[in-house]
């Protein structure tokens, strides 16, 4: 990941984030496993998998966890003396919070190699059925 | 695995207008890594071959697809693909380019001399749970509660503090969202916002900028930033490719 604190003319209070390369996993898995143009035509062979596991990663979990982990902060706060994280430490924990979650189970995802699943589909077609496609509600086009 | 000609498995990063020039040193996810077009009439293809022996999806495949629309966005108009797009080498032109050349065309226009920037920003932990505590006397007084307490007393109290507080956070951040994204839309040509993963993040939004304005909106979240230090820490991701601008609806 490129982190860049100071930009010409600028204060560095934002962090930034180049695209391509320079970006870190998780922000490219944010940007290409749930966007990006879907036609019908690569639906049959699309990877399975991949998706199930990003959807489920960012379903928000207001659990008991989570509240535990805000009680204890909360409860840790030093009333008198407002004190936050230093700089380095602080987009390190942004950085790795981001990156928790988002990235789980990718690497492994998608079970079936590209040959099979285009091997499959083809039989398929011929065959004259077609494989039961989950709904994918944002991909509707027409 | 052998293939016949035509069912070569193809990978689709996304659409350009015809003509385009694609950057030199492109890099693709196949075992050639080469990238190249496919083109019919006034659109175009970027593609390449796929590794056809394992399945997509290790980091090397997804930083390829995302590096490869990048570096053609820095310069040209195009259509991302979601990833992983694979289809056969023949259905290329007969099902995704002629079917659909003048729906691609219209998306590309949209987007001709525009890039995407997403800025995402997170409370300071500290900074925004004081702000609670003292604007919110219930949870001052649970929190009060559970230290006078021995901890395995308190578990129940916890729990319904950290939940207390959690919607605090939540109610907050939504008005710090909009306020944010009020701040810099004017600046963008759209604005698409994404779902937040954790309590603490205050927004998740993508902007759709004019190549022309791109300086002006980076100064804009600068000086956003600057206002927000110490309570909320912003994050800008881009130039990229539009991603989160090509649904039609």
């Amino acid at each position: 990941m490129s982190i860049s604190t100071q930009r010409s003319g600028g204060g560095g209070f934002v962090e930034r984030a180049q695209g391509g390369g320079s970006s870190s996993l998780a922000d490219v898995v944010a940007l290409i496993l749930d966007k990006g143009l879907v036609i019908d035509v690569f639906v049959r062979v699309s990877l399975v998998g991949i998706e199930i596991l990003t959807i489920d990663a960012r379903i928000v979990v207001a659990s008991v966890d989570t509240y535990l982990r805000f009680a204890e902060a909360t409860n840790r706060l030093d009333l008198y003396e407002k004190g936050g994280k230093d700089l380095p430490e602080l987009v390190q924990s942004v950085a790795e919070g981001g990156a928790r979650g988002k990235t789980t189970g990718v690497i492994e995802a998608a079970a079936d190699a590209v040959g099979d699943v285009l091997a499959r589909g083809r039989a398929e077609r011929e065959e004259g059925r077609q494989r039961p496609v989950r709904p994918r509600p944002r991909e509707r086009h027409q | 695995m052998t293939v016949a000609d035509g069912t070569k498995p193809t990978y689709v990063y996304g659409l350009v207008k015809a003509g385009t020039a694609l950057p030199e040193g492109l890099a693709g996810l196949g075992p050639s890594g080469r990238v190249s077009t496919i083109v019919h009439g006034h659109v175009a293809a970027i593609v390449s071959d796929v590794p056809v022996d394992r399945p997509l999806g290790v980091r090397g495949d997804l930083v390829a697809h995302e590096t490869v629309l990048d570096a053609v966005a820095s310069r040209a108009a195009v259509v991302p693909m979601r990833f992983p797009a694979v289809v056969e080498e023949d259905s290329i032109v007969e099902e995704l380019l002629a079917p659909n050349e003048d729906r691609f065309l219209a998306l590309l226009d949209g987007l001709e001399n525009r890039v995407q920037f997403t800025l995402t920003g997170r409370y300071e932990q500290d900074a925004v749970l004081h702000e609670i505590l003292e604007g919110d006397p219930q949870i001052a007084g649970l929190r009060e509660q559970i230290r006078s307490l021995p901890e395995d007393a308190t578990y129940y109290l916890r729990v319904r503090m950290g939940e207390l507080v959690v919607e605090a956070l939540e109610d907050r951040r939504d008005v710090e969202a909009a306020g944010i994204v009020d701040r810099l839309g004017p600046l963008a040509v759209a604005t698409a916002s994404n779902p937040l993963a954790a309590p603490e993040d205050v927004v998740n939004a993508a902007f759709l900028v004019e190549r022309e304005r791109l300086r002006e909106f980076e100064d804009a979240v600068e000086s956003v930033g600057q206002e927000l230090a110490g309570r909320v820490r912003l994050r800008l991701l881009g130039p990229v490719a539009p991603y989160d601008f090509v649904d039609e609806e």
